[in-house]
């Protein structure tokens, strides 16, 4: 007894001299809990300690031997827990975690009330030979002063090791090549801060188990528990000034001299909107919104549409939403890409149109293959490269598992459940109700109001009926302009792009303002082979018909770039000089696209009238679309790792 | 008790000095080999490695088509040296891409991209035999919207995990997010944006809010996060992108020093062309990371100057900028005298001395195969592990899309191939992330393979 006491008594003693100084014999470093902590600790309240978990009980013995719980020692304090064997002789291992702590005893000595918020526990994971009475006789040079240290053992190794499970303290005995017991125990340090609702708010290893550290952490809950944590940094403002802008605004990124502006997306928030206005008093400029007898607007529907529109578990692998390519705050488009992008990174061969304004087209998709928004909705769903759901029952029967969507169709379809029929109804609804007008154009030409659009767009104006001839496609009556005749069209820009070969280079921009020709070879060798695109030739098998596609809408153009059906234009500028051109010549080329002779100033007013065409509501519709939840898996959703078994 | 070897001695000083976490004797002393870019809180394996796990995407078409967790047996003593000795399916293609232990090396955290599923295999139990212990599947609505959990890197008794993208617009904008080594969100920080900096120093012209990839220096309280691209673009084929100017906006240009300890970013710095890897130097006055732009082709040194300010420099070019070289992967050696950087289009590795980190210089250059991305080094630098796959869709296509895991050994200022595994003609998909496992970390008594590393150390 005599000769454990005084080993007991050197290992003790070791961190308590060491500590400050740099023992001259020891060639390993010491941790920095022992001297200097090499920089400033964080100020106390300035950060936060999010709770990590639950700080388990078990069943202990405190240095009389008695049985007594952990959590007996939690909860009227807070606690400082250290795993710790008393035989462990790595300078950086158990001693440290006990100099550390003897450190912190006497700040907490000298300070009363931090000593009335703070308790050290050192629990053994050495049961066998750290008895309660050795613990107790290794916790002696640490008895002095008026805080609290408690020494804690187990009663055996079984009635440790849930506690270790629970405080995932792996622990590994050391054997030697002949399979037997070293003495040594392999652990990882770790020190645990826990509050006084028995959470683990941090957990502390060598490299930073440091008293500076330690006790701002320990500061930083007080101030917490009392109220006096000051707020986090100032919240953004709920919803930027103009929502409608991409966040990630990538204006003049041609140049060197680009500047972010860059929004965060925590203050991505929004306000809804009554979104059944428009139904009963449309925009000025735009006819009453047209509602098929079978399916009419109400209320539920759309609240229901709205809410399918932004759920990504409408796709096979729950990472697809309708509106992760008609993006709100991007025109209901992408202004990211020039073709869209879909499930996997499958290839789309074409731009996500624009979904503004997507009530009143008669035709749908960029080759019109469909005339109606409630059967247009399950194409992008059952596309292998879009949505890539494989079946109408994958779709059906996941809505109808999901929580969250229980009894909504329901109620929003007279007791009709989810279905073919109902889910196209729901998500045609939310559609039909984002309509946008009231533009400064509609405002000047409908509303006679001569102030409403500058004197540029009102030449532009004059060309775009005239000289342009642009209303030969993007109809504009006295009453109202849908601002497309709902037809299909060659401009030339199909052909090409089919046709033509590929240029031996390919100038790629790397970096803001820098630039590289790079061959085509490099690109070919990481490039899949082009899908085709022949236009409405794919719907008709009319050899007329190839690359024609439907007149896009120009209402709100100014913010659904790039354009043309493949997004090949990134500017509303080279859309006007393309035309200039007379689109491309081709055996189909639509006759009414001929050289139109457009001096520059003619084809800056031509974008000046373009650019007055965005909606007076486009904030409102994209704030509304901002406070729509974003559907993603969750644990309660249907999906083989939550139960292993199949779900379909 | 036991003493110390000479070589034990010298590991422990490099180790603790790096800001090693210590504990038992085992764990801490013995520390003598394991690929240097992992975590400094992490066990380290002793000697040889007895597998390599290789983080596998399912090509459609190929064996299952799923995403699985390749193990390959690695130790030379053992009879199935350089043979795939486990294949583990976890279901779909997520876009697997990179993964990391938790600090106590119990478990391997491996991040799909696309799904945002994260896949948490038990190697402890039987590392040759890997079992999935947990799925995450709701990282994206537990975060708040992050999408592409990318670096799982371990803190003490916790991973934090960088995504790539967002939820709202599959874009670059993202942030960082923790969790409990058990598998439970505590918190997700938002990268630093225009409009809320979140207490950084915009140093340059660019907040672009993007992420990629993170790393610690403990002592000096500093963690480092690069930008690379959104979910679009890093899904997308590689071709299609580009030749789509938008899409090639949409790359970051930052890098972020931030303050490890409150988790709050202190400097945003301007590191135009995708600043992927960081890999920050071992020994204990060295204190800076290298990191390497994509696009632009450049190695950065992200360095703390004499006034203790963190500053960033472009410190030498990789290849030929206007052939794209696309620099990827980079490891470096443990006394900070190395630095190996794979050029994914040519499918080479590069060798830098950066002796003086200011001034790197290529020594060494050799190709791999028709592409190459990641390298894993062993602790002592001899052993080089390399794979292929970039990501699915930038992967090249056609007969040179090879896939493998190759080891070479580096002796005498050369590559010596020693293995590979065509993960084609085995059925297996895309050759990713690689993390090396070993018996002697878990055992509790010496199994045959671990003898042999136990004896080899003493």
């Amino acid at each position: 007894m005599r000769i454990l006491r005084l080993l007991f008594f050197c290992i003790a003693a070791i961190p308590i001299s060491a500590y400050g100084e740099t023992p001259a014999a020891n060639t390993v470093p010491l941790a920095p809990g022992y001297g200097d902590l090499g920089y400033t600790a964080p100020a106390a309240g300035s950060y936060n300690l999010p709770p990590l978990r639950n700080a388990a009980d078990g069943a202990v013995l405190d240095e009389d031997g008695n049985s007594v719980r952990l959590h007996q020692f939690y909860g009227d304090k807070m606690v400082l827990l250290s795993f710790i064997y008393s035989s462990c002789n790595d300078i950086n291992g158990c001693p440290l975690a006990t100099a550390v702590l003897s450190r912190i005893k006497k700040h907490l000595d000298s300070d009363p009330q931090l000593a009335d918020n703070l308790r050290l526990l050192s629990l053994s994971f050495d049961p066998a030979h750290d008895t309660p009475e050795v613990m107790k006789l290794y916790g002696r040079s640490f008895a002095s002063g008026k805080s609290e240290w408690q020494f804690l053992t187990t009663e055996s190794e079984q009635a440790l090791a849930p506690i270790l499970d629970d405080y995932s303290q792996s622990v590994i005995t050391e054997y030697n090549e002949k399979g037997e017991v070293t003495g040594t125990i392999s652990h990882i340090l770790r020190v645990y801060l826990i509050d006084r609702e028995r959470r683990v708010r941090n957990i502390y290893s060598v490299s930073f188990l440091h008293p500076d550290l330690l006790m701002n952490d320990v500061r930083t809950l007080l101030m917490e528990s009392q109220g006096t944590l000051p707020a986090a940094e100032a919240a953004v403002a709920a919803t930027s000034s103009a929502p409608a802008l991409p966040g990630d605004y990538k204006k003049g990124y041609e140049s060197g001299e680009y500047q972010t502006q860059s929004v965060s997306l925590d203050s991505r928030n929004g306000t809804q909107a009554d979104l059944m206005q428009v139904l009963s008093t449309p925009p000025l400029g735009l006819p009453p919104v047209p509602v098929p007898a079978n399916n009419p607007v109400t209320k539920e529907k759309v609240a229901l549409g709205r809410k399918l529109f932004y759920d990504r578990r409408l796709s096979l692998n729950n990472t697809f939403s309708c509106a992760m390519c008609h993006i709100p705050e991007q025109g209901f488009t992408s202004n990211e890409l020039a073709r869209a992008v879909g499930i996997e990174g499958r290839t789309v061969r074409r731009n996500a149109p624009t979904v503004y304004n997507s009530a009143y087209l008669t035709r749908l998709f960029h080759d019109g293959r469909e005339h109606n928004l409630e059967q247009q909705v399950w194409g992008p769903l059952l596309a292998k490269n879009e949505m890539g759901n494989p079946s109408f029952a994958l779709v059906i029967d996941r809505i109808r598992n999901i929580a969250d969507y229980q009894g909504l169709f329901e109620a929003a379809f007279d007791g009709k459940g989810p279905g073919m029929e109902t889910i196209g109804q729901a998500l045609a609804s939310y559609e039909r109700t984002l309509v946008s007008a009231n533009s400064p154009f509609d405002r000047w030409y409908y509303g006679k109001d001569n102030e409403a659009m500058d004197r540029s767009a009102q030449r532009g104006f004059g060309l775009f009926q005239g000289k342009a001839k642009c209303t030969s496609c993007h109809t504009v009556t006295d009453k109202h302009a849908l601002f497309t005749d709902n037809a299909m069209h060659n401009t030339g820009i199909g052909w090409h792009s089919a046709m033509q070969a590929t240029p031996a280079k390919r100038r790629v921009q790397v970096a803001p303002g820098v630039y590289h020709d790079v061959d085509a070879k490099i690109i070919s060798a990481v490039s899949e082979r082009p899908p085709g695109d022949v236009g409405l030739y794919e719907v008709t098998q009319n050899p007329a018909d190839r690359w024609k596609y439907r007149t896009s809408t120009l209402r709100n153009v100014a913010l659904t770039a790039p354009y043309m059906h493949d997004g090949s234009m990134e500017t509303l500028k080279d859309v006007v000089e393309f035309y200039n051109q007379g689109g491309l010549a081709n055996e189909n080329l639509d006759p009414l696209l001929v050289p139109l002779h457009l001096s520059p100033q003619e084809i800056d007013d031509l974008v000046a009238f373009m650019n007055a065409l965005t909606g007076d509501n486009v904030d409102i519709l994209v704030s509304d679309a901002f406070a729509a939840p974003v559907g993603d898996l969750r644990k309660q959703d249907p999906d083989w790792t939550h139960d292993n078994k199949g779900n379909f | 008790m036991k003493s110390k070897t000479f070589k034990q001695r010298i590991m422990a000083v490099a180790m603790v000095a790096a800001g090693v976490f210590a504990g038992g004797a085992l764990l801490n002393t013995q520390a003598v080999a394991d690929e240097t870019c992992q975590s400094p809180y992490m066990a380290k394996i002793i000697g040889q490695e007895d597998y390599v796990y290789v983080w596998t995407l399912g090509i459609e078409g190929l064996g299952d088509g799923q995403d699985k967790l390749v193990t390959v047996s690695t130790n030379p003593k053992s009879e199935h040296y350089g043979k795939v000795v486990a294949s583990l399916s976890v279901g779909g293609r997520n876009e697997a891409h990179h993964s990391g232990f938790t600090d106590d090396r119990r478990y391997l955290w491996a991040g799909g991209l696309d799904t945002n599923k994260i896949f948490i295999f038990d190697v402890h139990s039987k590392p040759g035999k890997p079992t999935l212990h947990k799925v995450i599947t709701d990282f994206t609505a537990k975060s708040g919207g992050v999408v592409g959990p990318h670096t799982t890197y371990a803190l003490p008794g916790r991973m934090i995990i960088t995504g790539l993208s967002n939820n709202k617009d599959h874009g670059g904008r993202t942030a960082m997010v923790e969790y409990t080594n058990e598998g439970e969100f505590i918190s997700t920080y938002w990268m630093p944006t225009d409009d809320n900096l979140r207490g950084a120093v915009k140093t340059g012209k660019y907040a672009d809010g993007y992420g990629y990839d993170v790393r610690v220096l403990p002592r000096l309280n500093a963690m480092f996060t690069s930008s690379f691209t959104g979910w679009s673009n890093y899904m997308m084929d590689f071709g299609k992108m580009l030749g789509d100017p938008e899409a090639m906006k949409r790359f970051g240009n930052t890098a972020t020093v931030w303050d490890l300890h409150t988790r709050k970013p202190k400097k945003v710095f301007d590191v135009p062309g995708a600043p992927l890897e960081i890999r920050c130097a071992w020994q204990p006055t060295n204190n800076y990371c290298f990191t390497t732009t994509a696009l632009t082709s450049k190695i950065w040194l992200i360095y703390e100057d004499k006034d203790g300010e963190w500053q960033v420099s472009d410190v030498a070019d990789i290849g030929d900028a206007s052939k794209v070289p696309l620099p990827v992967d980079i490891s470096i050696s443990n006394d900070d005298s190395r630095l190996w950087v794979n050029t994914f289009m040519d499918g080479k590795t590069r060798l830098f001395d950066i002796t003086d980190p200011h001034k790197p210089v290529q020594v060494f250059e050799e190709q791999i195969g028709t592409q190459v991305n990641m390298v894993s080094s062993s602790w002592d630098s001899t052993r080089l592990y390399y794979t292929t796959s970039l990501l699915g869709n930038w992967d090249k296509k056609g007969e040179e899309n090879e896939q493998f895991l190759k080891l070479y050994h580096y002796e005498g200022g050369k590559l010596v191939k020693k293995f590979e595994v065509d993960f084609i003609e085995e059925k297996l998909g895309r050759a990713h992330q690689m993390r090396f496992g070993a018996y002697s970390l878990y055992a509790s008594k010496p199994a045959k393979d671990a003898d042999i590393q136990l004896s080899e150390l003493r």
